[in-house]
């Protein structure tokens, strides 16, 4: 039997048929404003208020301030509390790149790691850790030994990454293959706003759905429908057959 | 290289100063300004401390009137000069965000 790693997010669990699979690295990939923050942001808290597991937020995008407000914009209302008795624990772009010196961060993180004290992890993003090394080659290398070492610290792990166009013409990048799921957020300009859409590609050991599903951001965080006959595309009413 | 040729290069008037200064990265021109090191002598010592390996060309930046210019950054962190036995000089590498990786992937391959 494989162990999940519930999100906890409206929808998302049952397309996921569960959760995560312990353990694993998933990437959530989509371009700017597609909600890759926010899904990362509930994942954590969550964890907290909903199955009792500590979480660790990694984030070169932002400071903790900000990933506060953030967090309270979406009705995560006790954030500033669990950060306060370590339920979460942050490192911000200032901790990460204080005196230009990830290394020394890293070397924190990973002792931090070694106690056990966490179930949950978010690095947002993958986008910036890559700028660390040099080649692609090394990318590849240590985006591996990295994941490696939060599989076997049993940390069951987000990573979000920035791409341009995802959906229809996917240009899929090495992280796909070297994470164990993807998921994708994406968002299409209306009259009236923008239409979000979410797609699990990928996920390892085990059967998902791959549909592409409707889902919203409002004040209440990420809520994905799972009624696809509301993404008209796919609506059977309108197939040709 | 010899440890004696090492300490030489150490040793020469500025080497010290150029390594301490190259925490970050930093261009000839910049350190020949900070430091007041004659622009020749400061390319000098460039090459020999990089040819040592003591500082590494980190960057080939655009400046602001669109030319290429090198910058250097210090590639150590430590020397420790032994006299027991022979002499040897040790050489404390910087401290770079691949090497704890590596350290910490093959404490949980041992593990």
């Amino acid at each position: 039997m494989i162990e999940l790693t519930e999100t906890g997010i409206d929808g998302l669990d049952e397309i996921l048929n569960g959760g995560i699979v312990n353990n694993s690295t998933t990437l959530v990939s989509g371009n700017p404003g597609a909600g890759k923050s926010i899904l990362g942001l509930q994942y954590i808290y969550n964890g907290v208020e909903q199955f009792g597991e500590k979480g660790i937020f990694l984030s070169f995008e932002e400071n903790a301030e900000d990933l506060r407000q953030a967090a309270e914009s979406i009705g995560l209302d006790n954030w500033a509390e669990y950060v306060e008795n370590g339920d979460i624990t942050i490192y911000d772009k200032q901790v990460l790149l204080r005196e230009n010196d990830f290394s020394s961060s890293l070397e924190l993180l990973l002792g931090e790691l070694d106690d056990d004290n966490y179930e949950r992890l978010v690095l947002d993003s993958l986008t910036m850790f890559k700028l660390f090394f040099e080649t692609e080659r090394e990318q590849r290398t240590y985006l591996l030994k990295f994941t490696d070492i939060l599989a076997e610290n049993n940390l069951t792990t987000l990573m979000t990454n920035e791409q341009g166009t995802v959906f229809p013409e996917t240009d899929i990048s090495l992280e796909n293959f070297l994470t164990d799921g993807n998921i994708y957020l994406l968002q299409t300009p209306t009259d009236s706003g923008v239409n979000r859409y979410v797609w699990v590609a990928k996920m390892r050991k085990k059967n998902i759905d791959t549909d592409i599903f409707p889902m919203e951001i409002s004040d209440g965080g990420i809520t994905v429908h799972q009624n696809a006959s509301a993404f008209s595309m796919m609506s059977e009413d309108e197939s040709p057959i | 290289m010899s440890s004696v040729d090492l300490l030489q290069t150490l040793g020469n008037k500025y080497s010290a100063e150029i390594l301490d200064a190259t925490d970050e990265p930093r261009s000839a021109q910049e350190l020949s300004d900070e430091l007041e090191i004659p622009i020749a002598t400061c390319y000098r010592r460039i090459d020999e401390l990089t040819e040592h390996n003591l500082l590494e060309l980190h960057d080939n930046i655009l400046s602001d009137d669109r030319r290429r210019i090198k910058v250097y950054r210090r590639n150590v962190d430590e020397v420790s000069i032994d006299f027991d036995e022979e002499l040897t000089v040790d050489i404390e590498e910087r401290t770079e965000v691949t090497n704890t990786l590596d350290e910490a992937w093959r404490t949980l391959s041992e593990g």
